[in-house]
């Protein structure tokens, strides 16, 4: 196994995690709402690791633990409206270096479901942080992202069936 | 009276033969207008290329030569934008090759358009590339053209008669086409315009934009399985959709499954990732030891033996939970017991999922 890869950086971030959370509470009962609340936790730890392990820059990732920190912050601030416009914001940074003045038709905001119907705006709502992006690069990032998820999986699929032997 | 008929007769006979001399006489000179008017060209002074294209080279040469000439400079100006598409003109020797061909040109004539033919074609092929950046520097270069178009003229010209293409008012398409594809690597993005499309600015922004979607697409119809086989973009866009749905559920379910499933050790496995050999903790120390990494001992390898122990280490957790807080307040037996059992399944276990993992 390739220690510096995706699967075992995640591996090792997520069992650290599952330990620290069964460290904290060890089951005393096993009612629906102890469990819900775990694999709650459990859900999070992974999205969480999984963001972490990431070594190249995605806007996904970035989404991922800004909705996890959100959420664990209470709901008090950052709705995803503010996110969506610092999103854009650095997008159109970005877009402006790189691309100096090279596309005349520039992708705002404007282009979301423009020509590509339906499936493009339910690409976005799937993908984490989907919406402020233009279609090119959501194309980009949902290829990075499948990847991920299946890397997850397959890890932790191998460690419930470890656990449940 | 009789006489007279018959000089009359005769007359008209004389005539009659006369007559046939006189038309066969004049059968000659219409042959020869016929034939002055058939070498003569029969193209106006509007000079349509298609009408050039009929006649022999020579002839087409003369006409261009001719006070005709300034009409095509001006019927050119439409070219030049034609020619922003262009982008390699064809090689030195192909020109120069042409050039001798036409015997007909002055000396000075043929020169000078040999002259002004390999800078700009240097020029051009010196920027083959087709940027949008580059627009000015090529109607720049274009520009001479414009002040001799005589001599692009001649040599689409040939082309299009090598190619059997009438009509065809683009003649730049026809270059353009004859252009070798090697590219030099520059850091904005290259188009090229192919045949029969437009070359504004916006439209070759806009399709290379939609290629770099097209090859986007194809790397993700890799990723998901089952994707090759479907053609057309929006079933490609739900099967991605689905996938990535299914994937979404499927962490959900696992989760789930984790959170349901008891945990029978808390055990690192930094330890058995980052292989570190050799027994890290003594067994003196089990407080310390408890929620972190556990020694590498020798176990028993066998799963019913550990499954037993398991029973034990679920009814000792409640004595680790108290463990945790108070590092110093150990029964030294259940810990050494549990530690023991554990310590075995735990490596095993760790061993187990690094292997699988």
């Amino acid at each position: 196994m390739n220690p510096s890869s995706l699967k075992s950086r995640f591996a090792t971030r997520f069992l650290r995690a599952l330990t620290q959370i069964h460290a904290r509470k060890p089951i005393c009962s096993s009612s629906p709402t102890e469990i819900f609340r775990r694999y709650r936790r459990i859900k999070a730890a992974a999205d969480k690791s999984m963001a972490y392990s990431v070594r190249s820059r995605k806007t996904w990732t970035g989404a991922v633990l800004w909705k996890l920190r959100s959420r664990s912050c209470g709901r008090r601030s950052a709705k995803t409206s503010t996110f969506i416009k610092s999103q854009q914001a650095i997008m159109k940074r970005t877009r402006h270096e790189k691309q100096n003045k090279n596309t005349t038709t520039t992708t705002t905001t404007g282009e979301h479901g423009v020509g590509f119907g339906v499936e493009a705006s339910e690409l976005r709502e799937l993908v984490p942080g989907g919406e402020a992006m233009d279609y090119c690069n959501l194309l980009d990032e949902t290829a990075h992202y499948i990847k991920c998820l299946t890397t997850q999986v397959k890890v932790m699929k191998k460690i419930a069936d470890f656990y449940s032997l | 009276m009789e006489s007279n008929a018959g000089t009359k007769e005769t007359r008209s006979n004389l005539t009659a033969s006369d007559g046939g001399e006189v038309t066969a006489f004049e059968s000659l000179q219409f042959t020869d207008e016929i034939h002055r008017l058939i070498l003569a060209p029969t193209t106006d002074n509007s000079s349509s290329f298609t009408a050039l294209l009929e006649l022999p080279p020579p002839q087409a040469v003369e006409l261009l030569h001719s006070p005709d000439s300034p009409k095509l400079i001006a019927a050119s100006p439409p070219n030049v934008e034609d020619f922003q598409g262009s982008f390699r003109f064809p090689s030195n020797s192909g020109l120069i090759e042409r050039d001798a061909r036409f015997s007909l040109f002055s000396g000075e004539a043929n020169n000078s358009n040999e002259k002004r033919n390999s800078p700009e074609s240097k020029n051009v092929s010196a920027n083959p590339e087709k940027n949008v950046k580059s627009e000015p520097a090529e109607t720049e270069s274009s520009q001479p053209l414009v002040s001799d178009p005589t001599v692009e003229k001649r040599s689409i010209k040939r082309k299009d008669r090598e190619n059997k293409v009438k009509g065809s008012t683009k003649k730049s398409k026809t270059v353009a086409n004859e252009n070798s594809e090697d590219a030099e690597k520059l850091p904005y993005v290259h188009v090229r315009a192919r045949r029969g499309q437009a070359t504004d600015s916006h439209s070759l922004a806009e399709r290379a934009r939609r290629e770099k979607i097209n090859a986007r697409m194809k790397l993700l119809q890799e990723l998901v399985p089952g994707c090759n086989k479907i053609s057309g973009t929006a079933l490609v866009l739900d099967e991605i959709i689905n996938h990535v749905q299914s994937l979404q559920r499927q962490v959900e379910f696992l989760s789930m499954r984790l959170a349901a499933v008891n945990p029978r050790i808390d055990f690192n496995l930094d330890s058995v990732f980052t292989s570190e050999s050799g027994s890290l903790m003594d067994s003196n120390f089990p407080s310390l030891v408890m929620p972190a990494i556990w020694p590498e001992v020798q176990g028993n390898g066998h799963r019913q033996q550990y499954q037993h122990q398991w029973h034990l280490d679920t009814l000792q957790q409640p004595v680790w939970g108290r463990e945790e807080v108070c590092n110093n307040y150990i029964t030294p037996e259940n810990s050494l017991l549990t530690y023991d059992s554990s310590a075995n399944s735990a490596t095993l276990q760790a061993n187990h999922l690094k292997m699988e993992l």
